[in-house]
């Protein structure tokens, strides 16, 4: 019996002090009044550039990161820590509205005077009042010269090509895929019209004998590899294959397409934000956001930074597109939970009938 | 058929194995990759034991596999004795049928129902929620390890102890626990194995920046293997290994003394 009491006492007892222990030495380094916490995506920073953000102003950074929105939303709505988060910008609108975000004091941030016009007051968040822009992309077509000898992928519409059969791979975001197929009929991507949503539902239908696959991160080894000849992907994930697979081409259709951000936003549950100003700040200085650019490689809204890039970059209509092509790009509002959910469905519905 | 029962044995054993012993052996590499062995190193155990959030990480797994199988153990202990002393047999069958469901059904259902079942009660996920799950995947394993060891033992004993005017409390207490002794260590130990390698529960129910080792390393995993990854997973492995052969020397002691009584 005493064996028994001790092996169940010892346990308990070793287990608690470690529990305690672990309580202990996260309690010292979040009480700490100089640390700012920052949550991002992966891979979405130069990691010199914290270590000279430090080096300036002597604060620490804590530096965690997420794989999406979604996840990121549910840190912030437990409470959960951080001073500045790295939302996309229909994440910033809904944000917006359950009160998750605190608002940006421009007179903190003068670099704010380095971003393109262009990228600032649009509309999920008019007056940039909770949000600046970080880095920005389009969803086009990325294809295979070599395999597709001699197509043209200047239309939504090739991508239902009869001789793309089985070779075709498309993002797993109802946005993203009811969104192309959308714009392919001339609508708006942000379209509430029912008819023009089952419009769209029917044309992708017949899209599925080329439809290789409906996946999301595997996009990139799949072309990598050469696995399948065309894939709609977003511009910052293209840019990423097309490194590592030259003989890859990224295409914006002439019919318009998406236009993203990736924002920098202080969450409510900021205890820095003084030293979130700074950070955001700090991000867009002309030569950090050179640096980061660089080593991001996605487009860069910083109009200072962008002029200083080498000439191959900035000519590279596909990644900065010229006037023309900007204006028929479309941000993607939030519609509500109702119409998210049919996008959703229709999304859900194809994917049902594909074998 | 002696030697082609041996060499299918040998065959199988380097199947399991090796992908295990691969990665250790990486886990020694300069090279920084799974690709070429260039050299012998320490460093990604070293930047293991330097990473504060990984040895945060580790202690919470420690931690929990320890209170839980504590608490396992002794739910188990009582559970196991009351199907041991229950008379009606189709009672006793039917509650070690449910028992027994516990081990074999998926993961991934009593993870989703415990995640359920704590969202409905109101308790926030963390190192509370982890425990509470853990506590509750092992009971069943550890019933069903110490059930054999009660049936073992000689239920002359017991009778003899009740003759000689023993109260219940005692006929446990002094006669039945130092009787099983083995099976229960065997239990803890079991809860303790399965406790610190369980993925697909503990997904579900951690948060708040609260996470134990193996939901870390998938996390980790997600963003590409490095080989800081090959140097914790070994760790975990000698451990789980030297465990597992404590229990071998326990269960072994507990067959012998059962051959001789």
């Amino acid at each position: 019996m005493r064996f028994l009491i001790t092996l169940i006492a010892s346990s308990l007892l070793v287990g608690g002090l470690f529990l305690f222990g672990t309580k202990l030495l996260n309690n010292t380094s979040s009480s700490e009044t100089d640390v700012l916490f920052v949550y991002n995506w992966g891979e979405y920073i130069d990691p010199e550039l914290i270590k000279q953000f430090t080096e300036e102003t002597g604060i620490r950074v804590v530096y965690e990161t997420f794989d999406s929105n979604e996840a990121m939303l549910v840190k912030i709505k437990q409470k959960q820590r951080y001073d500045v988060v790295f939302p996309s910008e229909y994440t910033v609108e809904k944000m917006k509205k359950d009160n998750l975000l605190l608002p940006i004091d421009p007179d903190k941030i003068p670099n704010i005077k380095n971003i393109d016009e262009r990228f600032l007051g649009l509309s999920f968040d008019p007056g940039n009042e909770y949000s600046l822009p970080y880095f920005w992309g389009t969803v086009g077509i990325l294809y295979n010269p070599e395999t597709t000898t001699g197509m043209d992928f200047s239309t939504w519409d090739s991508v239902w090509d009869e001789s793309l059969l089985n070779d075709v791979l498309l993002l797993d975001g109802a946005r993203e895929t009811i969104g192309f197929v959308l714009n392919s009929e001339g609508h708006s991507l942000n379209s509430t019209n029912k008819e023009e949503l089952d419009q769209a539902k029917q044309k992708l239908e017949k899209l599925s004998p080329n439809v290789r696959g409906i996946v999301g991160d595997e996009i990139a080894s799949m072309m990598k590899e050469n696995e399948a000849k065309v894939a709609v992907v977003w511009s910052g994930m293209a840019m990423d294959i097309m490194y590592e697979n030259e003989d890859l081409i990224y295409t914006i259709p002439q019919e318009g397409t998406n236009l993203w951000f990736d924002t920098m936003a202080i969450p409510s549950s900021a205890k820095n934000i003084d030293g979130a100003h700074q950070f955001i700040n700090f991000l867009l200085d002309k030569n950090v956001a050179l640096q980061n650019t660089d080593w991001v490689g996605y487009a860069t809204p910083n109009q200072a930074a962008f002029k200083e890039l080498d000439e191959e970059v900035k000519n590279a209509k596909e990644f900065y597109p010229d006037k023309e092509t900007m204006e028929k790009l479309e941000v993607y509002r939030d519609l509500g939970p109702e119409w998210t959910e049919y996008y959703n469905e229709l999304l859900l519905e194809f994917k049902m009938s594909l074998d | 058929m002696n030697t082609l029962s041996r060499s299918f044995l040998t065959v199988i054993i380097i199947f399991l194995y090796f992908p295990i012993l691969y990665l250790a052996y990486y886990s020694f590499n300069t090279g920084g990759s799974m690709t070429s062995f260039e050299g012998f190193t320490l460093d990604y155990y070293k930047s293991v034991i330097e990473n504060k959030a990984l040895m945060t990480v580790i202690m919470n797994t420690i931690a929990v596999a320890l209170i839980s199988s504590g608490f396992a153990t002794i739910i188990g202990l009582f559970g196991a004795i009351f199907l041991y002393l229950i008379r009606q047999k189709y009672v006793k069958s039917t509650l070690l049928t449910l028992n027994n469901v516990l081990i074999v059904s998926p993961d991934v259902i009593i993870g989703a129902s415990l995640l359920i079942l704590f969202s409905i009660f109101g308790i926030k996920l963390g190192s509370t929620s982890v425990i509470l799950a853990h506590i509750a995947f092992s009971v069943p394993i550890v019933v069903l390890m110490i059930l054999p060891s009660l049936y073992q033992q000689n239920s002359n004993l017991v009778l003899a102890a009740h003759d000689l005017g023993a109260s219940a409390f005692h006929v446990v207490t002094k006669v039945l626990i130092p009787n099983i002794k083995p099976g229960i260590f065997a239990g803890f130990l079991m809860a303790l194995t399965y406790s610190l390698d369980d993925f697909a529960v503990t997904f579900f129910v951690t948060g708040n920046g609260f996470s134990t080792l193996s939901v870390e390393i998938y996390a980790m995993a997600r963003r590409g293997i490095t080989l800081e990854i090959n140097a914790i997973s070994t760790v975990i492995f000698v451990v789980v290994l030297t465990i597992s052969f404590i229990y071998y020397f326990v269960s072994d002691k507990k067959i012998k003394r059962g051959k001789t009584t």
